[in-house]
């Protein structure tokens, strides 16, 4: 625990209040009564008839596949239509194992995992080269070509099928609980769950959301974007297959159990009841597999009213039942409110608060020293794939605490050149370094962990999460093993303690910028300055030694602006490196120590504000007189 | 009844957005017949909201929009194009996969069926901009930045609107080119067209409007016309970067 | 050989004319429409209750090609079109196509009943010599409605005022409903055109696999398959040129291998595209545009 947060132990826990609705400041009681009603569910279940039985496990076996596809689809954006063929995989090796080779029935569910896991995270990599629509329809066709060799193989029986093990007896002592496979089925989907919602209320959620809806926000805070999905991939890969090892004891094993068309209606599963949230994947499961069971009348006229309730279901809810009743409950409204204005007295803290010591790993100390130069660019050229040059053999040095502004019309290279030192963009030629070393071929990540961040002209958030939550992404790089332990989170003491740490220091940044009103407020429902502002939060929390800004003051009012002035100026006291792209010259001149100005892609001058305010060529091109 | 005969649009009370908060508040502004209006502001201020909210492409919005004699609030934006009002939008947006006369075909397309009216708003547009004729059959990607605006403006006039909306037609030109499209624009207001400018570069839109309305904001806060002030380019720059 | 190729023809025109169905309307909407074969069987299963109930075989195949474009549309403005209304982006459709086919399947299960039906033979039993090869007057029937049809439709795209506002609205929705496009009435047009490309492949196939409820998803399958190779999501003619490739591979498989080797190869042959060229064989390198950040403007 660091010792800054410690001494503001009233405020402290003040915070952790206001941030408990979102985290789970989770009254034990709640909780432990859903379980208990859960496994005597179980229990009621596991004693029931063989009819009973068959129809629930198929469900619940669904349930946890239902929820391993939100996994990625809901909290990633990636449609994956390869659930089907992981849970082929985890079921026919269960069921070969068990019959060719007669080995103890627990035993295939390590190597389904691991099998399961790794080819996930194959099929996650090759999400990073195919994105969208592209991805879904490779995923489907990997299920496509599963079952066509399960069709077509000896070893699997062909259409056929294998009959899987069956799932050993409890011993007499426990012979009333019922039938063992029942509780392994339903014990699954109370682990699939409680998986998926601690994943929710940990710090990791807001980081997946944060790469399904602004993948180069959550790079520019530090997030290895690629790493991450491949894990959660192989995650999602592995619920599957140990699905697929429940359902060997419950069901037939054939390639019609596992073809396309049970992807798709996973898919269907998730949609209806409701993508990314914990109970959706549960309830539209449930409406999919138990509708037959319920629905008794012509076979015909049954399936004809499930497509067409699927369909009214899709187009009336398109977010789902789930995300329906949620978002009616947190009372949404409707469009055309006047925006509140954000030049109230309550919008900002009046007099500049200064930059909390939030305890940033590398806040940056000894005296801004005018000397060195912390970012530097040498001979940069770039043109955009069959484009013109939009950038000739740029110079830019820019000395550690100085604010360095670049100015330029539109179309003059300015957002280019700082994408280029931000990491998003690499040079045809020339070089970049940051604090001395050479950084080119440095994704922004790993620039972004080296204290080197930015923001975003158009600020790119996630929309239905809080200001605060979005202000934790830019801590996450900085609070060790939150992937690691995100699947248990809220069962851990450290967990709790990390996340009332990290929710602390996002509202004091939140503070600090001015936005201590919205933090709860979610981001579609705020005015466009304070996103900017929330923006710049989710730097600031983590301390950096350098910020790129990209046009800052767009779309600001007079007194935020002035506002934004007052917390740039303190950031620099504090010793932080700031480039600014920006239109605005008389917010921007009076900030900076330098100021270098683009045209056509060519560095024009760079000298003082004064030296370049005055300077004939600029006005010339600047106005275009 | 005399300002409704001459102004060929006429915003009223406009509130338009994208979501749950308004982009734009309570905007009102018109354009008479034969007047060239310019519209400028810093980025975020509106601007672009307020001339896709005339085309019909916001989402959400309310008050009153009349060209000429139409209320278009009550029509989708496709109905709109056909005579009423057409757009140079921001980023040309050119069907980058179609010759240059293509493009201009289309621009025409509620046309289609007055094949002689085509031919002769065609040949205005290449009497307004000779290098394209030059050009016709080549595939619009290949034209230099420059080169697409004047398709772009060419598009919009060939559907023969009552009123022409620019979205920042000189953003990323070289001088030389914004040169070409003022003296354009120019030619069109001497031609009788009634046109709304939206601009970041003051000396463009004082050279061609004669009324400007300057927005910050979300809001209209003035309105000038460049001629009475004197062309002294420093008090707009500190009036609308203010 | 030459007799595989020839079939392979011959069955690729009808892989060709359903992928191609799909290309069209992904092509013009951005949806995958899961319910094309369904579309097909339509046509199948009208055609042959119009001809079994002794009207006119001409009369009983315009109804056929009639009810694909009709369910095709119906599917748009059902499935389809509220979708998109809601965001331009969502994956909805894939469930909502997907309820679709399932509909249409059962109600022509409950209809006509699982079992099949005789269909009209139409030019199936005469035999026509090719040097070496035999093929029959449907398949050659088949072969040449497909490449005309195809031909026909890319003549319309490139050389008429509609074929180029298409390709607009392809591009760029909202800047073609800004210069006077009726998107709405594009996208159903567009899924009318691919209702009938697939009705047209059901007449053609009809005589082989008789009239049944289930063709549907087999032939959907395939159709989607031949898009997919071809590389129809950029480029329709693409799914029809993926047809082809996919039908002769298909059945010179079954010939050079084994005969049940056409259960997989095609498969493994898309995998293997796939992996070398995502976007298909055929398609263009241009790429096609979603200007997705323009249609948010802000100021």
């Amino acid at each position: 625990m660091r010792s800054g947060t410690e001494t503001k132990s009233g405020e402290r826990s003040e915070s952790a209040a206001v941030s408990s609705n979102w985290f789970g400041d989770w009254p034990r009681a709640p909780g432990y009564l859903v379980v208990i009603g859960y496994l005597a569910l179980t229990l009621l279940v596991a004693r029931s008839s063989l009819n009973v039985q068959s129809v629930v496990l198929v469900a619940a076996v669904f349930g946890v596949l239902a929820i391993s596809l939100d996994l990625v689809a809901g909290m990633l954006g990636l449609y994956s239509l390869g659930q089907g063929g992981f849970f082929a995989i985890g079921a026919y090796l269960t069921a070969i194992a068990a019959s060719d080779y007669d080995v103890n029935v627990f035993l295939p569910l390590p190597v389904v995992v691991v099998v399961t896991g790794l080819l996930g995270m194959a099929i996650g990599a090759l999400s990073l080269r195919v994105s969208g629509l592209y991805f879904s329809i490779t995923t489907f066709i990997f299920t496509l070509v599963l079952t066509v060799l399960a069709t077509d193989s000896t070893i699997t029986r062909g259409t056929q099928g294998l009959l899987g093990p069956v799932f050993p007896d409890f011993p007499d002592a426990l012979a009333p609980l019922g039938a063992p496979v029942a509780w392994c089925a339903m014990l699954a989907l109370l682990m699939a769950a409680a998986l998926v919602w601690n994943i929710r209320r940990s710090p990791l959620y807001p980081v997946l959301l944060s790469i399904r809806d602004a993948e180069p926000f959550a790079e520019a805070a530090g997030v290895r974007t690629s790493l991450v999905k491949v894990a959660i991939f192989g995650l999602s890969a592995a619920m599957a297959g140990s699905a697929g090892w429940v359902f060997s004891f419950i069901g037939v094993v054939s390639p019609g159990q596992f073809d396309w068309s049970v992807s798709l209606n996973i898919l269907v599963m998730v949609l209806v009841g409701g993508i990314d949230t914990t109970l959706g994947p549960i309830v539209g499961t449930a409406f999919v597999t138990m509708f037959p069971a319920l629905v008794n009348i012509n076979p015909w006229l049954q399936e004809i009213l499930y497509g067409a309730l699927s369909i009214v279901a899709i187009t009336v809810f398109p977010e789902g039942v789930v995300g329906l009743a949620k978002r009616r409950l947190g009372g949404g409204s409707g469009a055309g409110e006047t925006e509140p204005s954000a030049e109230g007295p309550s919008a900002f803290a009046p007099g500049g608060v200064p930059i909390s010591t939030s305890g940033g790993s590398t806040g940056p100390v000894g005296r801004a020293d005018g000397r060195e130069v912390i970012v530097e660019c040498r001979g940069v050229e770039f043109s955009y794939a069959l484009g013109p040059r939009v950038l000739r053999n740029v110079d830019l040095s820019v000395h550690r605490g100085h604010i360095h502004g670049l100015i330029g019309p539109n179309g003059s290279g300015k957002s280019t050149l700082a994408n280029i030192i931000a990491g998003r963009l690499h040079p045809q030629s020339g070089t970049i370094f940051v604090k001395g070393r050479q950084v080119d071929g440095l994704a922004p990540s790993e620039r972004a962990r080296r204290g080197l961040r930015r923001t975003f002209q158009a600020a790119e958030l996630v929309r239905n999460l809080t200001t605060t939550q979005n202000v934790l992404v830019g801590l996450y790089s900085e609070v060790p093993g939150i992937a690691r332990r995100a699947a248990i989170w809220t069962m851990l003491a450290s967990g709790r303690r990390d996340m009332t740490s990290m929710s602390t220091r996002a509202e004091e940044a939140l503070g600090s910028v001015g936005a201590a009103q919205w933090t709860n407020k979610q981001v579609g429902d705020v005015p466009h300055g304070i996103e900017q502002l929330t923006q710049l939060a989710s730097v600031c929390v983590a301390g950096p030694d350098i910020i790129v800004l990209d046009e800052p003051a767009t779309g600001l009012s007079a007194r935020e602006v002035e506002h934004l002035a007052q917390i740039l100026t303190a950031l620099k006291s504090r010793g932080v490196t700031m480039i600014i792209i920006e239109h605005q010259t008389r917010f921007l001149f009076p900030l900076c120590d330098q100021v270098t100005v683009l045209n056509a892609g060519e560095v024009v001058l760079t000298g003082s504000s004064d030296e370049v305010r005055v300077n004939p060529t600029v006005r010339q091109v600047y106005l275009g007189e | 009844m005399t300002s409704e005969n001459s102004s060929v649009l006429q915003v009223s009370s406009l509130f338009a957005g994208y979501g749950r908060f308004d982009v734009v508040r309570d905007i009102n502004l018109r354009v008479d017949k034969g007047e060239a209006v310019g519209l400028l502001g810093p980025n975020g201020a509106g601007k672009t909201t307020i001339l896709r909210a005339i085309m019909g492409m916001v989402k959400y919005r309310r008050g009153e929009i009349r060209v000429g004699a139409t209320d278009v609030m009550a029509l989708p934006t496709h109905r709109i194009a056909r005579g009423h009002a057409a757009i140079a939008p921001e980023g040309r947006r050119l069907f980058l996969d179609q010759s240059v006369e293509d493009n201009l075909i289309l621009g025409a397309l509620h046309l289609r069926r007055d094949p002689k009216r085509v031919q002769a708003l065609l040949g205005s547009v290449y009497a307004l901009f000779p290098v394209l004729l030059e050009y016709r059959r080549r595939q619009s990607s290949f034209l230099s930045g420059g080169e697409q605006q004047m398709v772009s403006i060419g598009r919009m006039l060939m559907s023969d609107p009552e009123v022409l909306l620019l979205d920042e037609p000189s953003v990323a030109l070289s001088p030389v080119a914004v040169d070409a499209v003022a003296k354009a624009l120019m030619e069109l207001r001497r031609g009788g067209a009634s046109l709304l400018l939206v601009e970041q570069r003051i000396d463009v839109a004082v050279r061609v409007c004669d009324r400007l309305y300057i927005m910050t904001h979300g809001e209209i806060v003035e309105e000038l016309n460049p001629r009475t002030i004197g062309l002294d380019g420093m008090s707009i720059i500190s009036k609308y970067l203010g | 050989m030459f007799q595989f190729i020839l079939s392979g023809l011959a069955i690729g025109a009808i892989y060709g004319l359903i992928g191609m169905a799909l290309s069209i309307t992904f092509y013009v909407t951005r949806v995958i429409n899961f319910a094309q074969g369904q579309a097909m069987m339509a046509a199948i299963m009208v055609t042959a209750a119009i001809a079994s109930a002794g009207y006119p075989l001409l009369l009983a195949i315009v109804a056929g090609l009639a009810s694909a474009c009709a369910i095709a549309v119906v599917c748009y403005i059902v499935a389809v079109r509220p979708i998109l209304a809601f965001d331009r982006f969502s994956f909805g459709w894939l469930v909502s196509t997907v309820g679709f086919a399932v509909v249409v399947e059962n109600a022509a299960a409950y209809i006509w009943g699982p079992t099949s039906r005789a269909f009209p033979q139409i030019l199936n039993e005469t035999g026509i010599h090719i040097f070496s090869a035999v093929l029959t007057g449907q398949q050659l029937l088949g072969i040449g409605a497909a490449v005309s049809f195809a031909a026909a439709f890319e003549l319309l795209r490139k050389r008429t005022l509609l074929g180029k506002l298409a390709m607009a609205v392809a591009a760029d929705p909202e800047m073609a409903s800004a210069i006077g496009a009726n998107t709405t009435a594009f996208a159903a047009a567009a899924f009318a055109i691919s209702g009938l490309f697939a009705g047209l492949a059901g007449v053609l196939i009809g005589p082989s696999t008789f009239a049944n409820p289930y063709l549907g998803d087999t032939y959907g399958t395939y159709g989607f398959i031949a898009m997919m190779i071809g590389g129809g999501t950029e480029k329709p003619l693409a799914g029809m040129l993926g047809g082809f490739l996919l039908g002769v591979l298909s059945e010179g498989a079954n010939a050079l291998i084994d005969s049940r080797a056409s259960d997989w190869f095609p498969f493994l042959v898309l995998v293997v595209i796939l992996i070398l060229t995502p976007k298909g064989l055929f398609s263009s390198g241009k790429w096609r545009f979603r200007l997705r950040s323009a249609t948010l403007g802000r100021a």
